[in-house]
């Protein structure tokens, strides 16, 4: 790292590196105690605690609130200062190396001058000042900025790039840059250097943004510009937002729903003990007398109020929040521990980093998923042929047995030994094309020549006999790599010339021009001669483009290729038509003029040129299409499907441009075959896209919404449109105001796909749909491009084991293929969600049914806040007597097994729709907590009420009443959690029967002489546990409970109607595919004006040439 | 170290709590398995609820409200200036058959609300099992009386106690009553008389009790209750115990003698006529509360109670009526359900 001393940096810019973890030891206590009690609940029950110290409307014992809230808040703060310890951890990674000091990236800082090295990640954005390379010029790849795998070229300016790696001069360097302030757009960016008393301009093209990779450059120097926060990537990855998921929304409004009813509650009992205090308690004075602060009843029936407040604050008990938050731990290390999400060949298993947002993984609605890196391996792969009319390139050949039997053989891999320049990575599994190459088929030679000639690919030839191409996109790298292991082996070019070894044997053609490509044309051309003096005009390009041009006599072969050219698309592949032209020399003489004209005209120079070179590129000679797969991760195809039927919609966000992506589209299953109308919005201003869009909903429904039911819309079970149709988009259509014109129609579609996006417009489509849809969103994504939308959704998904972090870092659940996700949402979300309903459901039952039996007793007890249980007992219910079982349960439950959950997706679907736990599924679980305080209350009271033991002795007495009440209790919400139960393990058998054991292990011990007599006043109920258990009439009150408690319910499960599976209506619209994939070039004109420019040519730097054979 | 790491595999361990795979029972329940739970449930509940509705009705009782009965005593007690003058009430009453086995007297009150929360909490256990005294800090509004002195014992329920003499006399003939032979033993818990409630250890008991004040509802101190029986004198006095365990519910009746069977009264008590002869001490009517005494055999289900038998019963019916419709729906649905397949 160097330093220059003069150079200031710009106003305002901070250090790069970022604090992430929060504690100290010094400081944990008092702060973390400060943040637990910012929460809401947290704050409550502190809020409770006081009120129970004061002694007018204390009704329960201090421990009862101190007990449970200290635990509680020692759990939480174990759990914060262990993800603190994970924080902090994970504060430093990834380091570079750099010539004069090696610096951790997160010590780099503006103005630092750093040396990069070859397939080194960038992490700061950098002023480029040298490079290795002629001209400055560096190279650097850009997928994980856009989504583009093509590669793209910087230069530094001239007054820098003379230092080149002369340290003297780089340390001298006391240049002074002025620059724009940090903004979020990628591809813009204004500055001026002065240097040594000069301006000098500075654009994006000098810029190396954070995110890149540099490629093909052995070194480059770089200024820090922007650090950190400040880099562009950082300025577009969105604020990141603490996400909540949907059943914390719920559940804070439950709690106030709760204390309503609470207040209300409390209310009404203080009315009661008013109208009680008048009738009764005055004239009851004699017994006990009013305490003097109390003047009438109703100060008194004030007091009261607050005192059932304190009785009643059960209802919302305290260890519901804590108690998640342990359950989403647990179910977040299942994630972690999966073997069936860890990835063997980068040894990464799926990692949970958030662990507050597992249940949403069960509920997930829509997924946006980035393309590149994410559903394609990025890896071209040269895949089928078609040659002169025949198709080369089957994997596998199908051999129709006897009565109709077929016998899938797996083709053995070619062997290219023959070829010793060939690639040993490159595989192709058809023999006949390689016999047709060495028997010497002129087409098929002339076919992979032009592939081979016709590229703006550069080779490098470190090692004698070991070519690496730098292809400025991957599909020409597979096609030049084809051509090569075919035995065209492009070797080397210089501004003029390009040398193949052609079947062994070293020839050098003539490079005499090089019609790029560009988005209009569509197509590439060179124009060569060869050593026999011919020159030959080779294209290729899109099968649109190129069959217009193509000459007359072609006609017959044309047909052919473009039903090879149909099959190949329908296989998702990317096609591409190549074809030749033989020029007469007096011709290309003629043309070749009006060329250099064309190119020197100062007006309109582009359109002449494309004028000239369509001149050219006329009457060609079809050779043939190639096919080239745009490889998929594993899986994909299969997850889209498996989550489509789970009813997860899936739109792609892609940087990358409309074909390439609707390609991807229908290779991963996101398009069908079937699928009725792909509609395309390519409007660029409001008024096209809303007509666009417009027309488009009115054809899909095409009037359905008053019927019912469109042409291709069925109205699906739950009442929403859902249209066998797709949809397009590119970025401008967000520009405008027809946000919900938009997602109207894209929410129809079954699929849709987003192209053009730049990283904010990805994150807008996701808050888009998250702030009209109350659905769950998933975003997936590997790059840094991905990062916004990772942030706004409410689930964002990092692919893990690729180059760069950022998306992973800042992802909430990280594995490293697209497939694990249907295992994330099908088995874990979809058994998290349950399991958190079923312990909501739950949880909240059993506090109802605890709370609400003090509701009862008040009407017999004067409404004077007397407790129906012992105050031990309130203490403990929550946290030692139902904790473990309501644990177990939530962690060990599967309500099916993960084969059934993945074999039928469509379980999924109740979670999408909040079917388990919504504010219905509350109100029953208030009712049923009604019910059962009802039931424990009266039983037990029938039973004592008047009664004596068969001694004669006392059974009626307060303790022994509460003994009774406190013993069904804990048997009934026992008995309802083994009925929720679905999977019993070992651990949950102990958990459930071994917390009851433990209540009357527990009941002993606090009943017992011994505790008694030593604090007589704290330990008051003494023998009452030995008195009351041992009598029929109290079990026979418990076994009455539990049944009048338990059938009800089991009667209630068994004639409860499942819900019934939507029938898939299969309206059968033939629709015939034509669609057809172009060749998805890169979207920037290619390395032509490079190459006749001569820039690119190694050739003067002597030490790297070394070139076996010499002209 | 994070190098290390990631030399050796990150592949997560095989157990089967990590991978969820633990061995488990899958609770399935068909509904052959919840309608025969269902009628088995229902069988029971009837026949426990025949059983014990048999017994209980075997248990034969009687019940005296007093309340208007003496209703002059009533009215004197209303003042609280006539405290000191004696009221006695007689009650005759017949008894049809005779009343078999051990036969209790139990005293009831109704409207009497023992379960008020400052009332329950209005005592000092740790005085009451004899160590300290002087400790009455629980026992507001009845701590000390007006000289400073601690009252023993203290608090409301204390205070409060039933002190009503309750005689039965078993009018042999006109003439001739005999006074039917009544034990206060054994009316308590055991863990009460012997654990939770202590005299303080004194070779005296009213030393015992010096510097401490009576109850001021009492008319005599805690070491007079029962001059005759050590064992019952103090805190340990059966009747003071039995008060002090409150009861549950504003109505309650409390264990006040058992017969002792000698006599005439080995088998129990004879058919014939009766009378109580109450000492009417305990003021109800002022906050209308009524006063009984009760006279109950008992069997192994205890007092006289239906409730548990009745709703059991009526629990069994319900249950088996809710059984038979539920098979009625379930075969109906069955049906239904071959029927779609069928189609």
């Amino acid at each position: 790292r160097c330093r220059p001393k003069q150079f200031r940096p710009p106003p305002g810019q901070l250090r790069g590196n970022v604090k992430t973890s929060k504690y100290n030891a010094l400081n944990f206590l008092p702060m973390n105690l400060f943040e637990q009690f910012q929460r809401l609940a947290n704050a409550y029950f502190l809020f409770l605690l006081f009120l129970q110290l004061i002694p007018q409307i204390s009704s329960l014992a201090w421990y009862t609130t101190v007990v449970p809230l200290m635990v509680v808040l020692s759990i939480t703060a174990v759990k914060d200062a262990i993800d603190d310890m994970v924080n902090w951890h994970s504060g430093i990674q990834g380091s570079l190396s750099c010539r004069i000091v090696t610096e951790k990236w997160m010590n780099v800082q503006v103005g630092d001058i750093i040396k990069l090295e070859n397939n080194q990640i960038v992490t700061a954005d950098i002023l480029l000042l040298s490079s290795s390379e002629p001209y400055s010029l560096t190279y650097i790849e850009t997928a994980e900025l856009d989504g583009e795998t093509n590669l793209k070229v910087k230069q530094a300016i001239s007054v820098t790039s003379e230092m080149e790696d002369n340290l003297k001069l780089l340390s001298a360097f006391d240049g002074e840059v002025r620059c724009e302030s940090p903004n979020n757009k990628l591809d813009k960016f204004t500055g001026i250097l002065m240097y040594k008393g000069k301006n000098y301009l500075l654009n994006h093209d000098r810029l190396i943004l954070r995110g890149c990779v540099i490629r093909n450059t052995d070194w480059c120097y770089g200024l820090v510009i922007f650090t950190g926060p400040d880099t562009k990537v950082m300025q577009n990855s969105g604020k990141s937002t603490f996400k909540r998921t949907h059943i914390d929304h719920l559940m804070n409004v439950l709690v106030l729903w709760i204390f309503l009813f609470l207040g209300s509650m409390c209310f009404l009992l203080a009315v009661g003990h008013y109208i009680w205090e008048n009738n009764k308690g005055y004239y009851f004075q004699d017994y006990l007398p009013w305490e003097d602060y109390v003047t009438s009843s109703v100060f008194s029936a004030t007091l009261i109020f607050w005192s059932y407040f304190i009785i009643l604050n059960t209802m919302v008990p305290i260890s519901l929040y804590v108690s998640v938050e342990i359950i989403r731990l647990g179910n977040s290390f299942y994630i972690n521990w999966d073997q069936k999400m860890f990835y063997e060949p980068k040894n990464t298993p799926a990692q949970a980093r958030t662990t507050t947002l597992n249940e949403e993984l069960g509920q997930v609605k829509y997924v946006f998923s980035d393309k590149t890196g994410t559903l394609t391996q990025n890896i071209m792969i040269f895949n089928k042929c078609s040659i002169n009319g025949m198709v080369y390139g089957m994997h596998v050949f199908l051999f129709s047995l006897s009565l109709g039997e077929i016998l899938l053989c797996r083709l053995e891999k070619v062997d290219f030994s023959y070829n010793k320049l060939a690639d040993p990575k490159f595989s192709f599994y058809d023999k006949t094309l390689v016999e047709a190459v060495k028997k010497g088929n002129h087409w098929v030679h002339l076919f992979f020549l032009s592939l081979s000639l016709c590229h703006t690919v550069i080779s490098e030839e470190k090692v004698e006999g070991e070519l690496v191409y730098q292809a400025q996109s991957p599909d020409e790298g597979a096609l030049v790599t084809a051509a090569r292991n075919f035995g065209f082996v492009f070797r080397s070019r210089t501004s003029e010339t390009i040398m193949v070894v052609e079947m062994g044997k070293m020839r050098i053609y003539q490079l005499l021009a090089i019609l790029d490509f560009n988005n209009v044309r569509k197509r590439m051309s060179v124009i060569v001669r060869t050593p026999e003096n011919r020159i030959l005009l080779f294209c290729k390009g899109a099968d649109t483009i190129l069959c217009k041009l193509l000459h007359p006599s072609c006609g017959s072969l044309k047909d052919i290729t473009m039903d090879h050219l149909d099959d190949f698309a329908s296989d998702g592949l990317r096609t591409l038509m190549v074809a030749y032209r033989e020029l007469d020399s007096a011709f290309f003489q003629d043309w070749s003029k009006k060329h250099s004209e064309a190119c020197l005209s100062l007006e309109n120079r582009e359109n002449k040129i494309s004028i000239v070179y369509e001149e050219i590129e006329r009457d060609l000679m079809l050779l043939g299409a190639t096919a080239i797969e745009d490889k998929l991760q594993d899986g994909v195809p299969e997850t889209i499907l498996t989550l489509n039927k789970a009813k997860i919609k899936i739109w792609v966000l892609t940087g990358d441009k409309q074909e390439t992506a609707v390609n991807i589209a229908y290779a991963c299953n996101i398009f069908e075959d079937e699928m009725d109308e792909i509609f395309i919005v390519e409007g660029n201003n409001d008024e096209t896209v809303g007509g666009e869009l417009r027309y488009e909903g009115r054809t899909a429904t095409n009037g359905g919404e008053r019927e019912g039911q469109g042409r291709f819309c069925p109205k699906s079970f739950w009442g929403s449109l859902e249209c066998r149709c797709v949809l397009v988009l590119q970025a401008h259509a967000l520009e405008g105001n027809l946000e919900l014109e938009l997602l109207r129609t894209a929410c129809m579609c079954k699929g849709v796909i987003c192209c053009r996006m730049t990283p904010l417009q990805k994150a807008q489509v996701v808050e888009l749909v998250k702030k009209y849809k109350k659905a769950v969103t998933l975003a997936i994504g590997d790059g840094a491009n991905d990062v916004s939308m990772i942030k706004v959704a409410h689930i964002g998904v990092g692919i893990s084991g690729q180059e760069g972090m950022q998306a992973m870092l800042n992802s909430d659940y990280a594995f490293s293929q697209f497939r694990y996700l249907q295992r994330l949402l099908l088995v874990h979300g979809r058994w998290s969600y349950n399991r958190m309903c079923k312990f909501l459901s739950y949880f909240f039952y059993k506090n109802f049914a605890f709370t609400l039996v003090h509701v009862w007793y008040a009407f017999y007890s004067g409404f004077s806040a007397q407790t129906v249980y012992d105050t031990w007992f309130i203490t403990f219910y929550n946290l030692v007597y139902t904790s473990l079982p309501v644990l177990g349960l939530s962690l060990f439950d599967q309500d099916v097994n993960e084969t059934w959950s993945l074999r039928f997706p469509e379980l999924y679907e109740p979670g999408q729709h909040n079917l388990y736990f919504n504010k219905k599924e509350f109100v029953k679980c208030l009712l049923h907590g009604i019910y059962s305080s009802f039931v424990l209350f009266f039983i037990p009271m029938g039973t004592v009420y008047n009664s004596v033991r068969k001694d004669g002795k006392e059974i009626s007495d307060y303790q022994s009443f509460s003994l009774i009440v406190q013993t069904s209790l804990l048997c009934v919400v026992t008995m309802q959690i083994a009925l929720e139960t679905t999977y019993w393990t070992m651990i949950s058998h102990v958990f459930t029967w071994g917390s009851l054991g433990f209540y009357f292990c527990i009941l002993f011990f606090l009943y017992s002489d011994g505790l008694c007599l030593f604090f007589p006043d704290t330990f008051q109920f003494l023998g009452v546990a030995r008195n009351t258990l041992n009598l029929p009439q109290m079990w026979l009150s418990v076994v009455l409970s539990m049944i009048l408690c338990m059938l009800p319910v089991v009667g209630y499960q068994f004639l409860k109607p499942l819900h019934p599976l939507p029938y898939p209506i299969r309206t059968k619209l033939k629709h015939t595919a034509s669609r057809r994939s172009a060749y998805a070039f890169s979207h920037k004109q290619g390395f032509g004006a490079l190459i006749t420019s001569g820039k690119t040519m190694k050739a003067k730097l002597p030490k790297k040439n070394s070139f076996p054979y010499k002209r | 170290m994070k190098r290390k790491s990631q030399d050796e595999s990150r592949l997560p361990d095989n157990t089967a709590v990590k991978q969820q795979q633990l061995p488990a029972f899958r609770l399935q329940l068909s509904a052959n398995e919840i309608l025969s739970g269902f009628f088995a449930t229902g069988v029971f509940c009837l026949g426990m609820g025949i059983i014990l509705l048999l017994s209980a009705k075997s248990i034969s009782e009687v019940e005296i409200n007093y309340t208007e009965k003496c209703a002059s005593c009533a009215k004197l007690r209303e003042d609280a200036t006539h405290f000191d003058k004696e009221c006695n009430c007689s009650i005759s009453f017949y008894l049809p058959q005779k009343m078999e086995g051990n036969v209790y007297l139990y005293y009831k009150l109704y409207g009497f609300y023992q379960n008020l929360y400052r009332y329950i909490l209005s005592r000092s256990n740790i005085q009451l099992v004899g160590t300290d005294l002087k400790d009455v800090r629980k026992c507001a509004p009845f701590k000390t009386s007006e000289n400073g002195l601690p009252i023993a014992p203290c608090g409301a329920i204390a205070n409060s106690i039933f002190n009503d003499t309750i005689v039965l006399l078993y009018n042999f003939n006109s003439s001739t009553h005999i006074k039917v032979p009544m034990v206060s033993s054994e009316t308590a818990w055991w863990t009460d008389k012997y654990v939770k409630f202590q005299n303080p250890t004194y070779q005296n008991l009213s030393s015992a009790f010096a510097g401490t004040a009576k109850p001021p509802n009492w008319p005599k101190p805690v070491y007079e209750l029962d001059e005759e029986d050590p064992g019952n004198n103090g805190f340990i006095n059966d009747d003071f115990i039995v008060w002090m365990r409150t009861a549950a519910f504003p109505t309650f009746k409390k264990l006040y003698r058992r017969l002792h069977r000698i006599g005439n009264f080995t088998e129990g008590l004879p058919a014939g006529s009766y009378s109580f002869i109450i000492n009417y001490n305990f003021p109800v009517s002022r906050f209308q509360g009524q006063k009984a005494v009760v006279l109950s055999t008992l069997t192994w289900s205890g007092g006289s109670s239906l409730f548990l038998g009745l709703a059991y019963l009526v629990t069994g019916a319900v249950t088996l009526l809710a059984s038979f419709s539920m098979m009625a729906i379930h075969l109906k649905l069955k049906e239904r359900k071959t029927f779609f397949l069928q189609s």
